[in-house]
């Protein structure tokens, strides 16, 4: 498997550094619940075949901004665009993977991987063939017939992750996808996910609270910030090569780490002063 | 003392039959001793003697030598299940609909839970009087007996079907079929069988209650016959099919509703 991947280094870089057109646009987004405003006046592009990563203080709109993205919610003010068409429900070649899982319970793992395929219209013998790859790629081999009470919260994760990478989507909206996982499986997932990319690469807008993982998977780094929120500073990451363990290491890494940290440590300072 | 406590709790299928057989047997043994000592006019015994045959010989009269018995039965069996499968048909859907169409269950609510927690049998005069006495207006009766349990059941689960499976569907473009297809029917199901569980308890009483009002039928009929001969070992040998009846659908359902229910594994 890791063979795949070290021979796709090029195109892995490729990709990152040179975004295709804008597959996502997002203009002047605003949301409210109510009287509850959540953000306003969002601005953003994502790229084809580009990673964005998301983050932001707890409760500032990060799902919220997801729910738009897919359709799933009505938006206030401005809109959002996929490949030109302005997105009022879930549109075809999106897929979501859910900060709250989502599982179905009366479903086994197989099934619920499958499900998404079903409703695609995808036939018998095509899901047979795909379910298992997928359920394999994410580490849940052994664990097909599981129903998720039997799975560990990041197992049920990452089940959600096949479940949503089954339908090979073009644009694939992450929930804090790892944020049930211990930290050691964490790193496997991330690079695991980035090799899932480098083979498959689609435009993927990933939300986290961590911010090593924003930087890590990020080709750009957005800050979300403010009360309502809006965005506050898209970090350009441009790391060199595919990105593996010693990126970790690497000075830029740390450079951008600490600048997020910072912004974000502000913003929580503030948010303390407040209170205080 | 220990060894004595740990024993009696131990639940090896040994101890648990036997538990079972011995339990069954003292009670068979009570029965016998009080129906013996009594009036014949006020109870039986389960076995009795020559000049006073019990429960189980009569029970055996009537399965093997009273047709008439075996057609009370098969008609009140019919009864039960027509009004049964009547109120599951309805009831099921209906509570699906109501899950789904906020408005209609807001409008519908109050008059459920009143109908759930009315003693139905109080509406049996009125509903005979008014639709008279043959098959159909009874199995109405049975139906309603059975239906607000089943209804208000699966209305809670229908409620309680959690959002964000609604919202991974929708992501995932799911139809409206579909969405009753993978989420509200399965969600709903167990929730469901609880209630069918309670109504087959309830239809039962329903059936026998029909029965009984003005125009006698079936095994409500052979109750009433029996008890106006003082005919103890009658009465109490219908009382046991009717038991029968009850312990075997409720069996019946529960058997269904733990299957169905295994994947709410985390609310053991
Ligand atoms: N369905 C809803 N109705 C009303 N208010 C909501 C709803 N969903 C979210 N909110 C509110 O909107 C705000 C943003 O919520 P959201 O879930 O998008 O935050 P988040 O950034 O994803 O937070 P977290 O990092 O904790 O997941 C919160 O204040 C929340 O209380
Ligand atoms: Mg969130």
């Amino acid at each position: 498997m890791n063979d795949i991947s070290e021979q796709l280094p090029d195109q892995d870089a490729e990709a990152a550094a040179e975004p295709g057109q804008a597959r996502i646009e997002i203009t002047g987004l605003g949301k409210s619940y109510g009287s509850l405003q959540v953000f306003k006046d969002i601005n953003l592009n994502f790229g084809e075949r580009e990673i964005v990563t998301i983050v932001g203080p707890s409760g500032c709109g990060k799902t919220t901004l997801l729910r738009c993205i897919d359709g799933l919610l009505p938006v206030n003010e401005g809109a959002v665009q996929i490949d030109g068409d302005e997105i009022a429900q879930p549109r075809e070649g999106v897929a979501m993977v859910f900060q709250h899982f989502g599982l179905f319970p009366w479903k086994t793992v197989e099934q619920n991987v499958a499900y998404g395929l079903k409703l695609a219209g995808v036939s018998k013998s095509e899901i047979q063939k795909k379910v298992p790859e997928y359920i394999t790629l994410v580490g849940l081999g052994g664990f097909e017939t599981s129903y998720p009470y039997e799975l560990s919260g990041g197992m049920q994760q990452r089940c959600g992750l096949a479940r949503a990478l089954a339908t090979e989507p073009h644009v694939l909206l992450m929930d804090e996808p790892f944020a049930a996982v211990d930290a050691q499986t964490r790193e496997i997932l991330q690079f695991e996910l980035l090799r899932i990319w480098a083979l498959r690469p689609m435009t993927m807008v990933f939300v986290t609270h961590s911010i090593e993982e924003a930087v890590l998977m990020g080709d750009r780094v957005v800050v979300l910030k403010g009360r309502p929120s809006s965005v506050f500073e898209i970090i350009e990451v441009n790391l060199p090569g595919p990105r593996d363990r010693s990126t970790l290491g690497h000075p830029r890494f740390a450079e951008i780490r600490e600048h997020v940290w910072s912004t974000l440590m502000d913003e929580a300072r503030a948010a303390e002063f407040e209170v205080n | 003392m220990n060894k004595v406590i740990s024993l009696v709790n131990s639940d090896r299928t040994l101890v648990r039959w036997s538990t079972v057989i011995i339990s069954l047997l003292l009670g068979a043994a009570i029965w016998e001793a009080v129906g013996m000592s009594f009036n014949q006019a006020f109870m039986a015994p389960l076995i009795g003697n020559e000049e006073h045959p019990g429960t189980l010989p009569r029970l055996y009269v009537y399965f093997f030598d009273d047709e008439e018995y075996l057609l009370s039965l098969v008609q009140s069996i019919q009864l039960f299940s027509t009004g049964f499968v009547l109120a599951l048909l309805v009831a099921i859907p209906m509570g699906i609909v109501m899950a789904r169409l906020i408005t209609l269950r807001i409008a519908l609510e109050n008059y459920i839970l009143a109908l759930y927690v009315t003693p139905m049998i109080a509406l049996i005069p009125f509903i005979l009087s008014i639709l008279g006495f043959d098959f159909w207006p009874k199995v109405l009766v049975v139906f309603l007996f059975a239906f607000f349990p089943i209804l208000y059941n699966t209305l809670e689960g229908a409620r309680s079907v959690k959002p964000e499976l609604i919202e991974v569907a929708r992501s995932f473009r799911s139809s409206e079929l579909a969405i009753w297809r993978d989420i509200l029917i399965p969600y709903t199901l167990p929730y469901a069988l609880t209630g069918i569980r309670q109504a087959s308890g309830r239809a039962l009483v329903g059936m026998v209650a029909a029965e009984f009002f003005l125009s006698t039928s079936g095994l409500g009929e052979e109750l009433i016959t029996a008890s106006r001969n003082f005919d103890m070992a009658g009465v109490l040998a219908t009382i046991l099919v009717i038991t029968g009846l009850g312990i075997t659908f409720m069996r019946i359902a529960q058997a269904v509703e733990k299957k169905y229910s295994a994947w709410r594994g985390v609310d053991r």
